[in-house]
């Protein structure tokens, strides 16, 4: 790869070296993953869960399920159903509704910090400490010291139980301010905050591993190369080394996806997460997680918990067989 | 690498035999528990199954208890501190099962013709735990100077619950070291003097900031004496380990007899309770809603040692009188009257307590039966809300209810959210529900800062006055509606001298009339609490007070 | 110990004071950062404004939080003191995190055990049967049970064993103290792990690991099978058994080491969730309360103790890794 970089004319020379580095070894891999059923089956389950997420809104408005708020006092308690395939909770809503609508919570959870998270603080910083090096690498892997020896969970909870009170009020500023209603009410304050910290938190191990990869490529030949034939740092950092830790980029944020539910799970489930009557997956099972609720209503707990545990299924397969493909090496 | 497939298909093989070992176990979820029973009682004889459990081994009772926040009475002031120290500790004076003021240490008192001056004689048979030191007047003297000294500092109740002794706000204020209307006559003879003419000032000297120590205990080791604390009650403190078990131990020297029950485990550590009681791990357990109805049902074997009884408790929603929309009396009945009590009880309640028909509850002195607040009634509701000045659903401002929540929990109750649902569909209003967290929650209240809300009063001391004066009269500082009516605070005022009891009470009836039109708060419940008690204990029942009670307490084989 | 290495542990711990002084800094001014105070939350119904103001002056907490914060770090720093907790009032704050956290480590040195013996068991047994179904379904499975969060199966291992069929207490720890050693003192003596009632704590922390130790041991088992000298070994017909605990699994066990040493650190925080839904008086239940209650230096030492911890972990690690993989060489890497 390097050789041919240094016979090739500048203006080619980056394009094809990227263009080799990122999609062949990245479209190999994901066409050796594909060949998995294990991996298939896993992506589809998760893409799936997914696709009720988003489309939560739409089927709630063709009455594919019902109205998640729709409280029915006269048909509380009741069990799995027809009409009500997951049978119905407390104040007699459907918890078949519910349950899509707290996989929208999720989904929108995930991905927010994924991305804040993990594709602009993990790669970024990762990249800028690696490339960079010198006192920003210093500070960058100080601050992640700082980060990663704070007990997370605890902070997390911390952090929702202060926080909360300003960021709400600050919503309400903003929203008297602009005159957009419904910004408190659609719950967008408290996800905010619970991608934010996630974010905070969740970016140290991945910025470490992508900077120790951009470290031992920096110095490779073709980065040399590209540097001396007068290729500016962004050009460097996202056009070559970028594309060469992409590989490692998608495993650890794959593998991210699932801590990320996790963790949503907890903070809701300690009621310092996502506030009711926005369903999400902590509410409907801390409802239910008492034994004695369990005795008496245990489909209450075993629709929601079940989908849940799917969902960690098919995320540990997926990363388990990704962790096989793309990083042969660890098998 | 193929195999690798398996691993899926184990998995998901895994998971649903997981699912059939708990169908089969459970008989097929929630509807068959009668079966369930059976299945119990045949296939694990002991535990769980309808006889019950056996008496506990030796003499032990075993109980669930929460961990005490601590055990120096001057500064307790939560229900669940207050449950040991009663125990541990006593006072001048007492109560009895009935709520009635009854001797303790003191064995008569008398009262001045004006009402101000209380004479007690105390007995010469209470001693100190470990040392028995008999207790004398001058042991009162300097608990009571202690306890309003700590009010300068730690106490909360200092201030509440001896504020009527002439001279203790001197104390707390730091004027003075020694309680001027507390003084030790001789060694038997203790005399308070307090402010005012106040019938409910010996059932403020029940609660614990106005019990005894042992006062070469408490100089020596002034931090942490309390962790073994010498007291004077019928149990002593055998061990206290934290989050994991106090130990109480009979006082053989008890003045009023030697407890039956010579030794007491309270279990710190938490779990389910009722799985413990029907596992035989406890002999009492409170019960939750979802165990009432079966428990209450007569086949059930947990039916016959189902106990339940009143608290002096209170759910409600409060309104800020002086916070729009509420500012108008006409939308706080509206808000009022628009909510199904019925029905809530009855569905998201399971009936566990019943339907608050006034603000002073049954077994409180002043409970007036007759007392009725506005039925449910939605279109009287939304007439009242176009009669308003806000002219009807459309015209109010953003209505937003805060809740306390937070310590451990995801969900702001299915009773509020079905009150939420009952306003929008009564009377066309949205109201936003913003659970804070707890601490917050009691930083908004203090602050004035929130607009309706949700929240239980539970009686301190069994007098209206906690109830009726406290939380309502314009100058208190605990009026959290900012509730002002002069014609309420005539009557409040009136009380507060009213030396006859039975006119008293009849004041605090009037003035609770007046709420009931105003509506500064509409309440919810009244408190009930359920429980089940090991058949061979004797003896233990709901308290609708903290009051000393497990001296009486029996285990029969 | 090399020149490079010395002066690269020099800076690691240069460090340190500054990121304990930041860590601290961070979780002094965000716990007071929020509505709410100890005093506000311990006072409970009977609130009487005039009364909490003069109990938050006592307790210095009207003052300026960098002088709280000054005062605080003082005490802490001259006399080792932690603080005392809000919450329980006046008590001292080390008489109760320690308690906590050696009752967290008991159950979770247990669970740890348990699992890394069934995860290293379960690696290699399915890194030798690699390509036959034993292997996937060994791995699939102990997925599966990594899959279930604590919230939802720990509700149904007490319902079923404890409730349905009642061979284990409901409750996570012991009310009456069984196995009690005498020697540890007051706060320590009681074993509590040794007990029927910890039974499912132990299963519920210990199972769902498997799956993370399972996956490490094979790969690494079926790295090592690999090399030349293990080969080698075959070829001079030494026994299978002696192949795998002699070449393949000291080999295996070095990286594995890691794993170890970080896992120590969650021995001590405990686990939120377990602890708080089987009532096991630890460190992860006390964390959770001291943030409801705000009980501020409770939550300061609970975070200091466990940051310390961590640092001075990953920092011993790194000097192990070096006795143990001599390649490593730290005088390139930038800080």
């Amino acid at each position: 790869m390097a050789r041919e970089a240094a016979e090739l004319t500048p203006g080619e020379s980056i394009a094809e070296v990227s263009g080799a580095a990122s999609g062949s070894p990245t479209g190999m891999a994901i066409r050796r993953l594909l060949r998995r059923k294990v991996a298939v089956i896993s992506l589809t389950f998760i893409f799936a869960f997914y696709l009720m997420g988003l489309t939560a809104p739409l089927l709630g408005a063709t009455h594919v399920i019902q109205d998640y708020q729709h409280q029915d006092l006269d048909h509380d308690l009741e069990g799995p159903s027809w009409s009500h395939p997951f049978g119905t909770d407390r104040l007699g809503r459907d918890q078949l509704a519910r349950v899509v609508w707290a996989s929208q919570t999720t989904v929108i959870v995930t991905v927010a910090t994924l991305f804040t998270g993990g594709v602009v603080l993990a790669v970024g910083l990762g990249l800028l400490s690696g490339y960079v090096g010198g006192w920003v690498d210093t500070l960058i892997m100080r601050i992640g010291d700082v980060f990663a020896s704070l007990p997370t969970i605890l902070m997390l909870i911390l952090i929702n139980a202060t926080l909360k009170t300003q960021v709400r009020s600050i919503a309400a500023d903003v929203q008297d301010f602009t005159g957009i209603g419904g910004i408190v009410r659609s719950g967008a304050p408290d996800y905010i905050l619970i991608f934010g910290a996630l974010s905070l938190f969740g970016w140290v191990g991945g910025a470490r591993v992508i900077r120790s990869q951009i470290l031992s490529l920096r110095e490779t030949e073709f980065v040399t190369a590209a540097r001396s034939l007068g290729a500016t740092t962004p050009q460097i950092l996202f056009r070559h080394l970028l594309p060469n830790v992409s590989n490692i980029i998608i495993v650890s944020l794959s593998l991210g996806l699932a801590g990320i539910a996790g963790s949503e799970l907890v903070l809701t489930w300690f009621g310092v997460g996502i506030q009711p009557p926005r369903p999400s997956f902590g509410a409907l099972i801390f409802d239910t997680s008492s034994i004695r609720t369990l005795n008496q209503h245990a489909y209450l707990l075993l629709f929601p918990g079940g989908i849940v545990t799917g969902l960690f299924f098919a995320f540990n397969l997926l990363g388990d067989a990704m962790t096989d493909v793309f990083t042969p090496k660890a098998r | 690498m193929k195999g690798k497939n398996a691993a899926l298909l184990a998995g998901i093989g895994g998971l649903v035999l997981l699912v059939v070992v708990f169908v089969v176990l459970l008989g097929g979820g929630g509807g068959g528990d009668s079966g369930d029973g059976g299945d119990k009682a045949s296939a694990n004889p002991t535990p769980g199954s309808g006889g019950g459990c056996d008496a506990p081994k030796g003499t032990d009772l075993r109980l669930l208890g929460p961990e005490p926040i601590d055990l120096d009475p001057a500064l307790i002031r939560d229900a669940g501190s207050a449950q040991y120290a009663v125990e541990v500790f006593s006072g001048l004076v007492q109560l009895n099962a009935d709520l009635k003021v009854v001797p303790d240490i003191a064995e008569s008192w008398t009262i001045s013709p004006d009402g101000k001056v209380y004479t007690f004689t105390l007995r010469k048979n209470a001693l100190f735990h470990v040392d028995e030191r008999a207790v004398t007047a001058d042991d009162f003297k300097f608990s009571l100077d202690r306890a309003a000294k700590l009010g300068r500092t730690l106490s909360t109740t200092a201030d509440a619950y001896l504020g009527d002794i002439v001279g203790v706000r001197d104390v707390i204020l730091g004027k003075s070291e020694s309680i001027s209307g507390v003084k030790a006559i001789n060694a038997t003879t203790l005399e308070i003097t307090i402010d005012a003419p106040k019938p409910y000032f010996l059932a403020k000297m029940t609660y614990p900031t106005a019990y005894v120590v042992e006062r070469s205990q408490v100089t020596a080791n002034p931090e942490r004496w309390w962790y073994k604390p010498k007291g004077t009650g019928p149990y002593k403190v055998r061990t206290w380990e934290i989050g994991e078990r106090i130990i109480l131990e009979a006082n053989e020297k008890y003045y009023g007899g030697a407890p039956k029950i010579k030794q007491i485990l309270f279990n710190l550590a938490g779990g389910s309770s009722l799985t413990q009681f029907e596992n035989c791990e406890i002999d009492v357990s409170g019960l939750g809603i979802d165990d009432l109805e079966r428990v209450q049902s007569a086949g059930d074997p947990l039916h016959d040692q189902y106990v339940t009884g009143p608290e002096l408790a209170l759910s409600y929603i409060g309104f800020s009188v002086k916070t729009p929309p509420f500012d108008d009396p006409k939308v706080r009945q509206a808000f009022a009257i628009s909510i199904d009590r019925d029905q809530l009880t009855r569905v998201v309640g399971k009936d566990a307590s019943p339907v608050a028909t006034s603000f002073m509850m049954p077994g409180l002195p002043g409970y007036n039966p007759n007392a009725k607040l506005p039925a449910f009634d939605p279109v009287r509701a939304k007439q009242l809300l176009q009669e308003s000045k806000y002219g009807g659903a459309s015209g109010l401002p953003k209505v937003r209810l805060t809740v306390a929540g937070g310590a451990g929990g995801a969900t702001v109750g299915a009773g509020l959210e079905a009150i939420q649902q009952m306003w929008k569909q009564n009377l066309g209003v949205d109201v936003e529900i913003n659970q804070v967290e707890t601490a917050a929650f009691y930083d908004d209240l203090d602050r004035g800062r929130v607009q309706m809300w949700s929240l239980g009063w539970i009686m301190d001391y069994p007098d209206p006055e906690d109830l009726i004066d406290l939380l309502f009269y314009s100058k208190s500082r605990q009026n959290n509606s900012g509730y002002n009516n002069p014609q309420f605070d005539a009557l409040i005022e009136k009380a507060r001298s009213e030396a006859n009891p039975e006119a008293r009470l009849k004041l605090y009836q009037d003035a609770e009339q007046i709420l009931i039109q105003d509506l500064p708060w509409m309440p919810l419940n009244f408190g009930q609490q359920h429980m089940v008690v090991n058949p061979h204990v004797k003896g233990y029942t709901v308290n609708k007070i903290i009051v000393p009670f497990l001296r009486n307490v029996t285990i029969e084989p | 110990m090399d020149s490079a290495l010395a002066s690269y542990l020099l800076r690691r711990l240069l460090w340190v004071p500054p990121i304990l002084f930041i860590v601290t800094f961070v979780t002094f001014t965000l716990a007071r950062l929020g509505p709410g105070d100890p005093v506000s939350i311990a006072t409970g119904q009977f609130r009487d404004p005039e009364v909490l103001e003069r109990v938050r002056h006592a307790k210095g907490l009207d003052k300026p939080i960098h002088e709280q914060y000054y005062i605080y770090m003082k005490g802490l720093l001259t006399r080792g003191d932690l603080g005392e907790s809000y919450r329980y009032k006046g008590r001292n704050v080390k008489d109760i995190i320690f308690p906590a956290m050696y009752r967290s480590a008991q159950y979770n040195a247990v669970a740890l055990t348990i699992t890394i013996s069934c995860g290293i068991a379960l690696g290699v047994f399915a890194a030798r049967k690699q390509g036959t179904w034993s292997d996937p379904t060994a791995i699939g499975s102990a997925l599966a049970i990594q899959s279930i969060p604590t919230m939802v199966g720990v509700p149904f291992l007490l319902l079923i064993f404890a409730l349905k069929l009642g061979w284990v207490p409901a409750s996570g720890w012991p009310r009456d103290c069984n196995v009690s050693l005498g020697f540890l003192g007051g706060n320590y003596d009681c074993i509590g792990v040794l007990s029927k009632e910890a039974i499912i704590p132990v299963i519920a922390l210990a199972l769902p690991a498997i799956a993370v130790w399972g996956r490490y041991t094979r790969a690494f088992t079926l790295e090592v099978m690999k090399e030349d000298y293990v080969r080698t070994a075959r070829a001079k017909g030494i026994s299978e058994f002696q192949v795998m605990t002699q070449h393949v699994l000291r080999n295996a066990l070095l990286p594995l080491s890691t794993m170890i040493a970080f896992s120590l650190i969650g021995i001590l925080e405990g686990s939120f969730i377990l602890e708080n839904l089987t009532g096991i008086p630890g460190v992860g239940r006390l964390a959770f309360e001291s943030i409801g209650s705000r009980d501020y230096d409770l939550i300061m030492a609970i975070t200091v103790v466990g940051a310390t911890l961590f640092i001075m972990t990953s920092i011993f690690i790194d000097i192990a890794y070096t006795f143990i993989d001599p390649r490593i060489r730290y005088g390139s890497r930038s800080g």
